[in-house]
């Protein structure tokens, strides 16, 4: 079985890649025309193929004996028509390509973002609303471009009738991407923490990885749409004094209750704001709500229809994350038992 | 009258967000390569319909006025289309890639009784009206001199300067620094008029996919004369502009709110520099704020954007003279044209 993996040297592309060879998959990884491979370690088995999803010919080269496309690859960084023209527009160009060879499998990277939390009380699943237009472009450009991207690449499968698994990852963390949005807003060294006792829908880099590497080979992830968080999630409280301790960043935390907070925000917004056309995304009711609202989530439909449970716990996953740095190749968690194989293939 | 866009990129943003305030306009399609891109800006916009051929959006919606705003080397066939539709066109910057071939696009344009417009949008900045409408009143005596120099980081990873995707503008003659040539060209026409001779320094001092980094040129024009210049290196980003008069002298930074004037006051001689420097700082302390505040609501530095095109439909609409004209826009582009490099470094 080959995986063809776009975004394979991203912070979460190269776990995927490890997870992948662990399970004795043959890895293509795509990867940008000037991209560095150095210090990714992987064996010279993996097919490296250069592309860059916005202008590269050809792309259907990249297909070639490939069983089940990884697709990660996505433009988080300038503009927001930057990330729309990289992530949707790359997407397109993308599947265009695949849509004329015999792959017929594709497993989506999308992300909580797409999920409307402004309509959501209580607890967040797969059953939870999406944004709908014209509401989503209040939102800012990475949410915007997911969310067209999941839509562009479900019409695509629903036109060729591809098996896809769509993969909504909530905040990925691990080494050097340790410090997330759900935490409040820091000001240099110190930390506003808004909702201190709320939990982050969190799921380490490798535990993330481990389910994509299972959702390519697992018959049962055809046609599902899951939500990936590890569990139910520290609360912002403790994961920040890990981050502190961790990282060794000293700075002074302020603890604010979420309502205190969000009451503040809509009156700044509905008395200041409303008639802005730019302003900083934490003081837009609906971004704040998407980044600190107290909700439950949990990961009951991938232990369900994956049998998956996380092969790190919290307190490996903070070693792994600040603890010394793994020598190459070595220690790596991921399963390499081909549970289900047989029905992917 | 119907409006309609080719491009859904970043600049088609300010174009439809503007539209969307002017009365009198109805944004009747769009068209991008990518369907999902189209689609959006449809969605977001409000815009009726979206096609992926321009030809058949042409054909089908019959707008009144189409704007370009694709990356130059496409802006010639699309420009042409337009016209032969029956449509004035609006053309972003760089109009087009070669001066032969603007000369071909506005002869078509003349022909067909259309108007052809290139997007001068700094022209149109608050800062520039303003000294033009003390030049026009008298009190700035006539204008000598004008510099312009943008400074502007275009060596980032993500722009001009990607590795991985080469950005269009690099195919242009002088790579990302032509894009704002437009800029720079439009500005000296302004204030000096069209120009007789220019020379121009193209060089490059770090490494990076671009061709030249740094770029300078004096112009000797009708009024005047004009030092003209971008730097990819000197920080931070700013767009100077200084008008020199025989009266009074003006500096503005097209980036921000900040525009001061200096010129005769009634004190001791001896004086007018300290009554000077405190009027300037007042004057730079409330751009700072008005900087401050227009970062949260409306166009921001594409303030001219917003106003030239209010102009040009409401003189489309009144069928009054344009803000750019044909004559204009083939001045500038005959000053860009001298500005190019011979050729381009290895």
């Amino acid at each position: 079985m080959r995986a063809l993996v776009t975004g394979a040297n991203g912070f979460l592309g190269r776990h995927v890649v490890d997870a992948l060879l662990a399970r004795g998959i043959e890895v293509r990884a795509m990867v940008r025309p000037a991209a560095r491979l150095d210090g990714l370690d992987w064996p010279s088995s993996v097919d490296i193929f250069r592309a860059d999803l916005r202008t590269s010919r050809d792309l259907a080269r990249a297909f070639e004996g490939v069983d089940v496309l990884l697709h990660l690859a996505a433009v988080v960084s300038g503009g927001e028509d930057a990330q729309f023209a990289g992530t949707v527009a790359g997407t397109e160009r993308l599947l265009d390509a695949m849509a004329a060879t015999t792959c017929r499998r594709l497993v989506l990277c999308s992300t909580f973002s797409v999920y409307n939390y402004s309509a959501i009380s209580r607890t967040l699943d797969e059953d939870s609303p999406l944004h709908e237009t014209p509401e989503l472009y209040a939102r800012d450009g990475y949410t915007i471009s997911k969310w067209w991207q999941e839509r562009v690449t479900r019409r695509f499968a629903d036109k060729y009738g591809w098996d896809l698994t769509v993969l909504r990852p909530g905040f990925i963390w691990g080494r050097d991407h340790a410090y997330l949005a759900a935490l409040g807003q820091q000001f240099g060294r110190h930390h506003l923490v808004v909702g201190p006792l709320t939990r982050i829908p969190m799921t380490h880099v490798e535990n993330c990885a481990d389910v994509f590497a299972l959702a390519a080979v697992d018959g049962r992830a055809r046609g599902q749409t899951l939500n990936v968080v590890d569990g139910r999630g520290e609360r912002i409280w403790r994961y920040l004094s890990d981050y502190m301790r961790g990282s060794g960043n000293r700075g002074w935390r302020l603890p604010v209750p979420y309502w205190l907070a969000i009451t503040v925000v809509r009156l700044g917004f509905s008395t200041v704001f409303r008639a802005a056309t730019k302003v900083p995304s934490i003081l837009i009711p609906q971004r704040f709500e998407s980044r600190l609202k107290p909700l439950r989530f949990e990961n009951r439909k991938l232990r369900e229809t994956l049998g998956w449970t996380p092969p790190l716990d919290y307190r490996q996953c903070v070693a792994r994350t600040y603890g010394p740095t793994a020598p190459p190749r070595a220690g790596r968690i991921y399963r390499p038992a081909l549970i289900n194989l047989n029905k992917a293939t | 009258m119907k409006a309609a866009l080719i491009g859904a990129g970043q600049i088609a943003r300010q174009h439809l967000t503007c539209l969307k305030t002017l009365p009198g306009v109805e944004l009747a399609a769009i068209c991008d390569l990518s369907p999902a891109t189209a689609e959006a800006a449809a969605d977001r916009y409000g815009i009726p319909a979206w096609f992926t051929d321009h030809r058949a959006m042409l054909e089908k919606v019959r707008p009144d006025v189409v704007h370009v705003t694709t990356p130059p080397t496409s802006h010639f066939g699309l420009a042409l289309d337009s016209i032969d539709a029956g449509a004035d066109v609006i053309v972003e910057k760089p109009v087009t890639p070669t001066f032969a071939e603007l000369q071909a696009l506005v002869g078509r344009a003349q022909d067909a009784g259309r108007h052809l417009l290139e997007d001068h949008n700094y022209l149109f900045n608050h800062a520039p009206q303003e000294i033009l409408r003390r030049i026009k009143s008298g009190e700035f005596g006539a204008v000598t001199h004008v510099e312009v120099l943008i400074c502007l980081d275009i060596l980032g990873p993500d722009g001009f300067a990607d590795a991985n995707a080469p950005h269009p503008a690099l195919k242009l003659s002088g790579g990302a620094i032509a894009d704002f040539l437009p800029h720079l060209a439009s500005l000296a026409h302004l204030f000096v008029g069209p120009h007789r001779t220019a020379s121009a320094i193209w060089n490059k001092r770090k490494s990076s996919p671009l061709p030249y980094d740094e770029f300078r040129a004096v112009v000797d024009a009708e009024r005047g004369t004009a030092a003209l210049g971008f730097s990819a290196s000197s920080q931070p980003d700013a767009f100077w502009l200084r008008v020199y008069g025989e009266k009074m002298q003006a500096t503005t930074n097209l980036f921000e709110t900040r525009l001061t004037f200096d010129g005769p006051r009634d004190v001791p001689k001896p004086l007018r520099p300290f009554f000077s420097g405190l009027d300037e700082g007042k004057t730079i302390r409330r751009a700072a704020l008005a900087t401050l505040l227009r970062k949260f609501k409306g166009p921001g530095a594409y303030e001219g954007l917003w106003e030239f095109l209010a102009r040009t439909y409401r003189a489309l609409a009144e069928r009054s003279a344009l803000p750019v004209t044909a004559s204009d826009v083939l001045e500038v582009n005959r000053l860009v044209e001298a500005l190019k490099p011979q050729e381009q470094l290895q």
